[in-house]
């Protein structure tokens, strides 16, 4: 399909993200500023777009709206030519998870302060960022799809920073605009080497020849400055520090999409990029190309991505345990989460590609919901402290209920997603190889070491008793909003974050057979 | 010959160019010095399109690495505007653009 | 060694050097001179390698907007920067990471081919027709981060308030 219509029908969600973004700037510019608006008409692109995703992962119900033919999908692009992108089920699946991630955060964002400036550049920038991602999910090509990280990148840059009020939020924009471009570049040099090596830059023809033919060195150095680059944007320990700062310093909305949504961006690069090179690992099976060649790259790219995955989980486990802040602990939280998605890619099975994927789900809805929680509580007076969610529980008990099981989901307690999606990671890690046990135990044991931070929270904001009157951070309480204080948007996005999480904690088969199908498909493209 | 040049200089020259970005990155805390750095070592990775693009066993995959390093170098000016856009609202907000002086966050 | 390889011996002397005293000169208006320099240099190298339009294009775009852009960024915020502040200590840490990324890079110089070749040259012709064809999709995201980043940095710059 190279004609208009063709073209349309298969960038059909992106095309409406695009859309939304450009009538939000067109409302800007005639002066239409209010909020409802500029957000209604983001938050009403990002759900179509989602509808839409849904319907071409072949959802029964919405098969009207369905643009893309299930014969277009999983079809990778002939040798010799060079579309630079394709649709892949597990493309669509990592679509549907960005964008109900970015369909969260504009929702809550309606509850923000109606009279504070920048709703239009906040949903604009929004709808931008949506779009990159959604852009890397189609990738086939190593620059497009750098190109596609670029764009969330620089929107996502200029959110943190688009209150324009206040140091730290600018602050926190510099520093994550130096990292960003630092790891961009060395993710373009890490490209240009392998373009060096191969002589293309294809991610099909990449996993052909990976560690087989040209340089290896060559090859090798540019696979460890895609590593390098990619995991900034994941971040994976050592490459962390800036996250908390940044999520820390900016508007708490930007920080629930920067965790929940922007961040996986570079875990689906991840899967895109080193699937080829991981899947090259046969010790001692029939036909391993590289038997001739001094570096087998498989072993070592898995090795490289199973110590970084350890290393990030326990790291952001033991840092998270420190934190007195509420924002700070959860950034922590979102570190060490990364280190479970990226066993999916060191183990590389389909298996452990359906789990980290499902684990990804589950991020979304609590690690996203959580951050929306935190920045509606904070319009309730309640400081930065965890110790100031003193006896929330009492005086807000639906929204406490709601946190709660966010912070339950993650820590992985059975009937909610975040157990479905544990056990389903770690089983497929546990079956991969006798050799990856390890993983497996340091997640375990890691997930244990979670349950102390996420257990005191709870304990603080159910069993202690409210502070003492007068001790308001703030001083005086707000002006109060809507729905328990929270303003419909904020907790209609958190009601359904929270429905979600327990739905599908009791019943996962309903997300995990779309994505198991998905991430079979996209293993067998790779191999 | 004497229009004959040899690949692996180039790659050595792209490697230096990449250490003195990173240096840079590390060491300065000037924001216009930091945006430097990091163009320098920008430069490095289209450097190396373009030489690999030179050498390329096909002029097919050749076309590759130079159609590469046009979009790379409009993309360099584009993040460059991005941050200056950042220094210039912080300059606004506080008066300085030293990195060292991000006093509200750890740096 | 040719009359070429000569010259880019020269260049890529000029390049490391100029890079090198665009970080760590003091006065930053003399970093804008040694950056200008670098980036004519490198389209120098470009010119070089037979690579006419990408020369062309370094020249305008890094030599001419990149360089006015960061000269505009100095202007600008000037009041704080031109003194020692700008220039700080090496560190040994930073100097060695450097080094280290700098010989790993170099270890893959051994693999390359070791004769001297001439580079093939590209017509601009066909350049930009594979521009507008087969690269199409890159030229589309690259137009896609320059629509963020200038809806962006319009907003973050523009004064007053709504």
């Amino acid at each position: 399909m190279t004609d208009a219509a063709g073209l349309a029908a298969t960038f059909a969600p992106e095309i409406v993200v695009l859309a939304a973004a450009l009538l939000v700037f067109l409302l800007d510019v005639l002066g239409v500023r209010r909020l409802e608006a500029v957000g209604g008409v983001a938050v009403a692109g990002s759900g179509l777009a989602f509808l839409l995703v849904l319907a071409d992962l072949g959802f029964a119900p919405l098969a009207a709206i369905r643009t893309i033919g299930a014969g277009a999908i999983n079809v990778a692009p002939a040798a010799g030519a060079s579309p630079l992108y394709f649709v892949s089920s597990f493309g669509l699946v990592f679509q549907a998870l960005f964008l109900a991630a970015a369909f969260f955060v504009g929702l809550a964002s309606l509850s923000r302060d109606p009279h504070e400036p920048g709703a239009p550049i906040f949903y604009g920038l929004l709808s931008l960022a949506t779009l990159g991602m959604l852009l890397v999910a189609l990738a086939s090509d190593l620059i497009f799809l750098l190109l596609a990280i670029e764009i969330t990148s620089l929107a996502t840059y200029l959110l943190v920073g688009y209150t324009r009020r206040g140091l730290r939020p600018l602050e926190a924009a510099m520093k994550f605009y130096i990292i960003g471009a630092v790891s961009s570049t060395l993710s373009f040099f890490g490209a240009s080497l392998l373009f060096g090596a191969y002589g293309t830059t294809d991610l099909f023809r990449l996993a052909a020849v990976a560690g087989s033919v040209g340089y290896p060195v060559l090859a090798l150095l540019g696979y460890g400055f895609l590593v390098a680059g990619l995991a900034f944007k994941t971040t994976l320990v050592p490459f962390h520090a800036w996250a908390v700062d940044v999520y820390d310093g900016a508007p708490t909305d930007v920080s629930a999409f920067l965790a929940g949504g922007s961040k996986k961006v570079g875990v689906f690069a991840f899967f895109l990029v080193f699937l080829g090179p991981v899947l090259f690992v046969h010790p001692g099976g029939p036909g391993n190309p590289f038997s001739g060649a001094p570096f087998d790259l498989g072993p070592i790219t898995q090795l490289l991505l199973g110590v970084l995955a350890v290393l990030t989980m326990t790291v952001g486990n033991v840092l998270a345990l420190l934190q007195k802040e509420m924002k700070r602990l959860l950034a922590y939280s979102s570190i060490s989460q990364a280190g479970y998605m990226l066993l999916g890619i060191a183990v590389g099975s389909p298996a452990s590609l359906a789990g980290a994927t499902f684990q990804v789900l589950t991020h979304v809805l609590s690690k996203g919901g959580a951050f929306l929680v935190v920045a509606g509580v904070a319009g309730l007076g309640v400081g930065p402290l965890v110790d100031d969610w003193r006896g929330l529980g009492s005086r807000r008990p639906l929204t406490s209920v709601a946190f709660a099981l966010m912070l339950l989901s993650l820590a992985g307690v059975p009937l909610t997603i975040g157990f479905a999606s544990k056990f389903v990671l770690f089983s497929a890690v546990v079956d991969a190889r006798g050799y990856f046990v390890w993983l497996a135990v340091a997640g375990l044991l890691n997930s244990a070491l979670s349950v102390f931070y996420y257990a005191r929270i709870l304990k603080v904001v159910f069993l202690q008793d409210p502070a003492p009157a007068g001790a308001v951070v703030g001083g005086s309480e707000p002006a109060e909003l809507p729905a328990g204080g929270l303003g419909y948007g904020r907790a209609a996005a958190i009601a359904i974050a929270t429905v979600a999480i327990v739905a599908l904690g009791v019943y996962p088969q309903f997300a995990l057979g779309p994505i198991q199908a998905a991430a079979s498909h996209f293993y067998a493209l790779g191999a | 010959m004497t229009a004959g040049l040899s690949e692996f200089g180039f790659l050595a020259l792209s490697a230096a160019l990449l250490a003195v970005g990173l240096f840079g990155v590390l060491t300065r805390r000037n924001f216009v010095l930091l945006l430097i750095a990091i163009e320098i070592a920008m430069n490095a990775a289209i450097l190396n399109f373009v030489y690999f693009a030179g050498f390329a066993p096909t002029a097919a995959s050749g076309l590759d690495g130079q159609a590469t390093a046009v979009v790379l170098i409009g993309f360099a000016a584009t993040e460059v505007a991005v941050g200056l856009a950042i220094v210039l609202a912080l300059n606004r907000a506080r008066g300085s653009i030293n990195v060292a002086e991000a006093t509200e966050l750890k740096l | 060694m040719s009359l070429a390889e000569a010259a880019f011996v020269l260049l890529a002397l000029v390049a490391v050097v100029t890079a090198l005293a665009a970080l760590l000169v003091r006065e930053l208006v003399h970093t804008i001179m040694w950056v200008a320099i670098f980036f004519v240099d490198l389209a120098l190298i470009y010119f070089l390698l037979n690579a006419t339009f990408l020369g062309v294009l370094q020249l305008g775009v890094y030599a001419g907007a990149v360089t006015v852009l960061l000269l505009f960024g100095i202007m600008v915020t000037r009041k704080r920067i031109f003194s020692r502040e700008a220039a700080t200590g090496l560190g040994a840490g930073p100097v060695a990471l450097a080094l280290l990324a700098f010989l790993f890079v170099l270890t893959a110089v051994g693999e390359l081919p070791q004769g001297e070749s001439v580079p093939i040259a590209y017509a601009p012709a066909a350049l930009s027709a594979a521009l507008f064809s087969t690269y199409g999709p890159w030229v589309l995201l690259l137009g896609l981060t320059m629509l963020t980043s200038v809806s962006g940095a319009i907003y973050l710059v523009r004064e007053g308030r709504e």
